[in-house]
């Protein structure tokens, strides 16, 4: 049987994160097979949900590459990554709005509005359903904003993205990748950052060159990172003290 | 043939009477002592042929709902019962019986109300009063927008009927008004004044569109307590050139992470050159103005003549009842294609400050005006009628009809024209850009005082391709800060986006709201000057919610009342809420239910029903139900929670409780 291999290409072939002989096994273990096509897609669904730190290796292969051990020295001007390198998103700020500016949104919309220009407008329940309803909201006014002065092509999202090693490192936008932004990127999505990619002091420059997303979240982190984003930015501006 | 005609209010009755008759017509008095009757010869044409015309009017409504004299308690029946209480209509009894004696002897009534949805309840009223006295009367209805003479004639010639749909639209309207106001201001002032001190003896009043307008000022007065300044950086470059200076601007303005920006910097000072990468000269322009609406007229006046809005409504209504500028309420900002916009320009010719413009407008200067997007299809945007010396003029009015007129030869001329220089560099990673313009033709902006626009700093010679190394590079630090308070144009900008009141009424509400003392006018970075407060009492005013347009006649409509107060000041006069407008609009917010009184969603919803109406798409039945209904959830939520709102009203009032 050739199915292994054969997964295994298709698999890299999509740029996604290393798959380990264990899940190739599973996978292909049925009999007879599945067709190729949703094999690829369970795969594919299985490595984009998985948390690539994890060193049981039943979903990812832990031999992956990896950072550089010096990757976070803030002292290096100038350097590049050696290998294409698989990064999960485990953090997304926009350094374009200052942080009030997003905990007022953050609260309206938790009171069930949102703004359009000067206009207040109710979110229903149909708009603003479950948890993942509220992320979507929560995008829709980061989309809106967007087109405003401090956002859109030219808004800066600063990433917190992890190796398969669990080691984290900065990375910010040296130009707009479209894919990028609050209410886009979810938590536990997956990156590959290509071999060039430029570091400097410690924190990796994106470019739509140099990073490819491939999707995915893990829930829990998700969850948890929107849930606590509000009192995040209010504790960084100083605002989470009793008023 | 025996004609009735009915206007809204004296002046437009003279004025019509006036160039009816060509001037002469002989003058009746009637028991009321501002209405006379005007009779006079007119051929109206049609099928009516010359016919003998008495010419009378109103002022304002011509009824009144109230609730019967059972209700007049204020805590029994308990407020809740007025949502269904029944409603009685009365109406000015001599003016009423002046128009149904003067129906007798006519075969048709025109109606000659202002072209508005008010106005074509008062033409159902007078519809009514005539019909007590000549029950087959024959009804027509005069549309028009100004009172110029041609204008007039042609509208006499051209009568059209009456639309029951907006009859029915402001009666649902009034009823709503009345019913919600009273419950709600029975049930806050009958709650709140156990609470003594400053609340024993006050009516708090509640009105659908005033506690939203209050919400605004509310809710931009603890964006402003509650803003936590931020520090942010960027990077500014700067270079000399041919014994020129230019200043180049960051692509990413400001981060809020200093840590990034010095990354960043580096990498441009590492970079040592900055890249030229487009030069790029091209034709600019600034636009002229859009054609005047009456939100625009109020936010000019607010912002540029320091009037208080409802000034300069009760200034533009006394110009239009003198026949010297167009209907000043309307929300259409486009002039139709077969005005004749030139005579109007050409009137202008013969004054001493914008003659010569206007002159020049005439002698093919002249462009079509812009066109906006909305269109009232009842009046033609804000515009002068007649030319006026400023000498006729009281100073107000002058600056008013100047703001006016300016505006509209600005609409009739040319975009100023200029030519605009960009010029991108790239300096590292990082991009910068400079733009510099130089104005060639000013066109509008000779005539338009308001605006401006000049030449920035000549820019050096660049061309694309070319490096160099730039004078300064700096990491710059900034912090931000909160925003302002609202001004009278913010506010009124954030009620008409939300659709709280109409254009026309919009002033009323935010100079209740003062009268109330919930807000407080203050200098922009002076103290407090918190407006007198002659207020009489006075149970519900916002039953007289979409009305007081100074139309004379019941209560204080009436002119000039407005004018005393408002802030002719210096500094630019901003609001900000009492203890006792933040208590209520907490109060309610509070109580979490859906939707709290003090946003604009209800009214919102209100309004569009209106609309709704107007259109045919909905009845004035289904209205009241939906909306009696929906307000009477909110007052029983409301009864519920009122322990809420009283701790509200203790925590800011009073000062007490456990929040600070």
């Amino acid at each position: 049987m050739d199915l292994v291999p054969q997964l295994r290409r298709a698999i890299l072939a999509q740029s996604l994160p290393p798959p380990s002989q264990t899940l190739l096994a599973t996978l292909t273990s049925r009999s007879p097979p599945p067709p190729m096509p949703s094999l690829l897609a369970t795969a594919k669904a299985r490595l984009l949900a998985s948390d690539l730190t994890n060193t049981s290796g039943t979903v990812v292969d832990t031999s992956m590459p990896a950072f550089p051990p010096n990757i976070d020295s803030a002292a290096v001007q100038n350097s590049s990554l050696p290998q294409n390198t698989h990064v999960q998103v485990l953090d997304i700020e926009n350094l374009s709005l200052s942080r009030w500016e997003q905990v007022e949104e953050l609260e309206a919309i938790e009171r069930g509005e949102r703004t359009r220009g000067r206009q207040v407008i109710r979110v229903t329940d149909e708009e603003n359903g479950e948890a993942d309803g509220s992320s979507s909201s929560a995008g829709q006014t980061q989309a809106s904003r967007a087109g405003a002065a401090s956002g859109g092509t030219n808004a800066m999202h600063r990433l917190v993205l992890q190796d398969g090693r669990g080691k984290k490192v900065f990375a910010v936008e040296l130009r707009r990748v479209g894919g990028i932004g609050i209410g886009k990127t979810h938590i536990g999505e997956k990156m590959l950052l290509k071999a060039g990619a430029v570091v400097a002091r410690g924190t990796v420059l994106l470019t739509p060159e140099t990073c490819t997303l491939l999707g995915g979240k893990i829930d829990a982190w998700h969850e948890a990172w929107m849930e606590g984003r509000l009192a995040r930015l209010r504790e960084s501006v100083g605002a989470d003290r009793p008023q | 043939m025996k004609v009735l005609c009915v206007a809204e209010k004296p002046s437009i009755s003279k004025a019509v009477a006036g160039h009816l008759s060509g001037g002469s017509f002989s003058t009746h008095n009637t028991r009321n002592k501002f209405i006379k009757n005007y009779s006079f010869d007119f051929d109206f044409g049609q099928q009516w042929g010359p016919s003998s015309v008495t010419m009378t009017c109103v002022t304002g409504h011509l009824t009144n709902v109230e609730f019967t004299s059972e209700y007049k308690n204020w805590s029994h029946p308990p407020p809740e019962s007025l949502f269904t209480a029944p409603i009685v209509t009365s109406d000015k009894k001599d003016i009423a019986k002046n128009i149904a004696d003067q129906a007798k002897y006519a075969r048709l009534l025109v109606i000659w109300t202002d072209c508005d949805r008010e106005g074509e309840h008062i033409g159902q009223e007078i519809v009514d009063a005539a019909k007590k006295g000549n029950a087959g009367i024959q009804v027509k209805r005069a549309k028009f927008s100004n009172v110029e003479r041609a204008h007039v004639l042609s509208a006499a010639r051209r009568l059209i009927e009456l639309d029951e749909k907006q009859v029915n639209a402001v009666a649902a309207r009034i009823e709503l008004d009345l019913r919600i106001g009273y419950a709600f201001t029975r049930f806050i002032t009958n709650n709140l004044k156990h609470l003594g001190g400053p609340l024993a003896d006050l009516v708090l009043s509640y009105g659908s569109c005033q506690f939203p307008t209050l919400g605004f000022v509310v809710d931009r007065y603890f964006r402003v307590k509650n803003f936590v300044p931020e520090p942010f950086w960027g990077i500014s470059l700067m270079h000399n050139k041919e014994g020129k200076q230019v200043r180049f601007s960051w692509a990413r303005n400001r981060l809020f992470d200093r840590m990034t920006v010095v990354l960043l910097y580096e990498r441009c000072l590492a970079a040592k050159k900055a890249k030229v990468t487009k030069v790029q000269e091209k034709p600019t322009r600034k636009f002229k103005p859009l054609p005047l609406t009456t939100v625009e007229l109020q936010k000019a006046a607010t912002r540029l003549l320091r009037m208080s809005g409802q000034q300069a409504m009760t200034i533009a209504e006394g110009l239009y009842n003198k026949g010297f500028i167009s209907y000043p309420r309307t929300e259409t900002d486009r002039f139709d294609k077969g005005m004749n916009l030139k005579a109007l320009v050409q009137k202008q010719t013969t004054d001493q400050r914008w003659g010569p413009f206007a002159q020049g407008l005439v002698n093919g200067g002249f462009q079509q005006p812009r066109e906006g997007k909305h269109d009232d299809k009842a009046h033609p945007p804000i515009h002068p009628i007649a030319h006026v010396a400023p000498t006729t003029l009281t100073y107000d009015e002058g600056r008013l009809y100047e703001y006016v007129t300016r505006r509209f030869l600005a609409c009739c001329a040319e975009d100023a024209k200029g030519m605009a220089t960009d010029i991108d560099v790239q300096f590292g990673d990082e991009h910068f850009s400079t733009r510099g313009v130089i104005v060639l033709e000013r066109n509008y902006l000779d005539v338009y005082i308001y605006e401006n626009w000049t030449d920035t700093t000549e820019l050096p010679r660049f061309t694309v391709g070319e490096q160099f190394e730039p004078t300064e590079a700096m990491m710059t630090e900034g912090k931000t800060s909160p925003p302002n308070y609202l001004t009278e144009a913010d506010l009124i900008a954030l009620m008409d986006a939300n659709g709280i009141g109409t254009d026309a009424t919009m002033a009323e509400h935010i100079q209740k709201i003062q009268d109330r003392e919930y807000v407080a006018t203050t200098t922009r970075g002076g103290t407090a000057a918190t407006e007198g407060n002659d207020d009489e009492p006075e149970e519900a005013p916002a039953t007289r919610g979409g009305r007081g347009r100074g139309r004379g006649g019941r209560g204080r409509g009436g002119g000039g009342s407005g004018s005393a107060r408002g802030g002719r000041g210096s500094g630019l006069k901003v609001f900000v809420p009492t203890q006792l407008g933040v208590a209520l609009i907490l109060g309610f917010d509070r109580m979490s239910f859906e939707t709290s009184l003090g946003k604009p969603f209800l009214r919102k919803e209100m309004e569009l029903q209106m609309k709704a109406i107007c259109q045919g798409n909905t009845t004035r039945r289904a209205v009241l139900d939906q909306s009696i209904a929906q307000y009477r959830q909110v007052f029983l939520q409301s009864q519920e929670q009122v322990g809420v709102l009283k701790q509200a009203c203790r925590e800011f009032v009073f000062g007490q409780g456990p929040r600070t």
